[in-house]
């Protein structure tokens, strides 16, 4: 990981609220946060759905625009105030030409279609509660890191079912 | 140009404009509502003076898009009326006023902040009419000014006035900003 945080040259800084990306546009950067938090979520009829959080030491993308290089439809915005390190996919294609750097990129994309797995099956499980339960035991430090309200919507429940999921 | 570099630069020209419009949030009333004098507008007022605008081309252009059966094509060509429009509205170094339509003019009107809320929906709407707008002609799909019903322009140029006119008050925001400093 640490070698691929190596390949940025560039630092961008994220007020609170603001938006690293919008629907439509093309965003072929990888970043790695090195303070704050964000979110990627999808408008479905203009109701937000989240579907991802990074957080500190996290890398964050649009993966379907750095794959294909076409338009997403994800949205990613800030939840404080945040900065992240530029790694472009240039970068990561030069760093590729390496042989050994391809066995470490291919072990960090394993590892993303396991927690796309994790996510499929959360989304799929019928209990409020064990969305929650699932997500609690996998990502314990989410719960320090981003605001209830957007956890609650990540795990398709009212904040007010959260809340009370919390306390018993 | 390309249609699609014009949509990828339209998209991210306003989310710089929803960035700014998200740091205004943070800002008090009193703040947000400060005037020079009883002439000029505050920032709130801006942001009004652009919902106006928004609440009359919007709709027209999603009516529009939806209706429309001109397929997308690759290059866009600005109008000569379009370009016009479009450039007069981007500011200069120098201020160039410029003359505000009466039903258009929000001035002194008792503004909440949840003016900025509606200005940030509406360039929700528009980052959707943008996408939307690649399934259609930028150059035959015609948008009716609201100047008159019989002065249309092109969609692309409208998208192209519309943002141009955001950064234009934005910018305005901007300096109401440093002459509170300063005042």
């Amino acid at each position: 990981m640490k070698a691929i945080i190596e390949l940025s040259d560039r630092e961008i800084t994220l007020e609170r609220n603001a938006f690293l990306k919008v629907k439509g546009s093309i965003d072929t950067n990888l970043y790695f946060i090195e303070s704050g938090s964000l979110r990627i979520f999808v408008l479905d009829d203009y109701e937000e759905q989240t579907i991802r959080f990074g957080y500190k030491e996290n890398l964050i993308v649009s993966l379907d625009s750095f794959l294909t290089g076409k338009p997403s439809d994800l949205f990613i915005q800030a939840i404080k105030k945040t900065v992240l390190k530029v790694i472009t996919k240039q970068q990561v294609h030069r760093f590729l030409e390496e042989e050994s750097n391809r066995v470490l990129w291919t072990k960090l994309l394993e590892n993303l279609v396991l927690q796309q797995m994790e996510r499929e099956v959360d989304i799929l499980t019928n209990s409020p509660k064990e969305r929650y339960e699932r997500v609690l035991k996998r990502s314990p430090q989410l719960f320090q890191e981003i605001p209830s309200r957007h956890i609650a919507n990540y795990l398709r429940m009212s904040p007010e079912t959260l809340s009370r999921l919390k306390k018993s | 140009m390309q249609s699609e570099t014009l949509i990828q630069s339209l998209l991210e020209q306003t989310r710089q404009i929803i960035n700014q419009a998200e740091k205004l949030k943070s800002y008090d009333l009193t703040v947000l509502t400060w005037k020079e004098n009883e002439f000029s507008w505050s920032m709130l007022e801006c942001l009004e003076h652009l919902n106006l605008y928004g609440n009359f081309y919007l709709p027209q252009m999603e009516n529009r898009i939806n209706n429309s059966t001109a397929k997308s094509d690759l290059e866009f060509k600005p109008g000569m009326l379009g370009n016009y429009f479009a450039k007069s509205m981007l500011p200069k170094d120098k201020l160039n006023k410029m003359k505000t339509f009466k039903d258009k003019n929000p001035l002194n009107a008792n503004l909440p902040k949840t003016v900025i809320d509606a200005f940030i929906d509406q360039q929700i709407k528009l980052l959707e009419l943008l996408n939307q707008s690649r399934n259609v002609s930028l150059n035959k799909v015609k948008i009716p000014t609201s100047i008159s019903r019989l002065i249309q322009l092109k969609l692309g140029d409208t998208f192209r006035f519309i943002i141009n006119h955001n950064i234009r008050h934005l910018k305005q925001i901007e300096r109401i900003e440093q002459a509170m400093k300063n005042a």
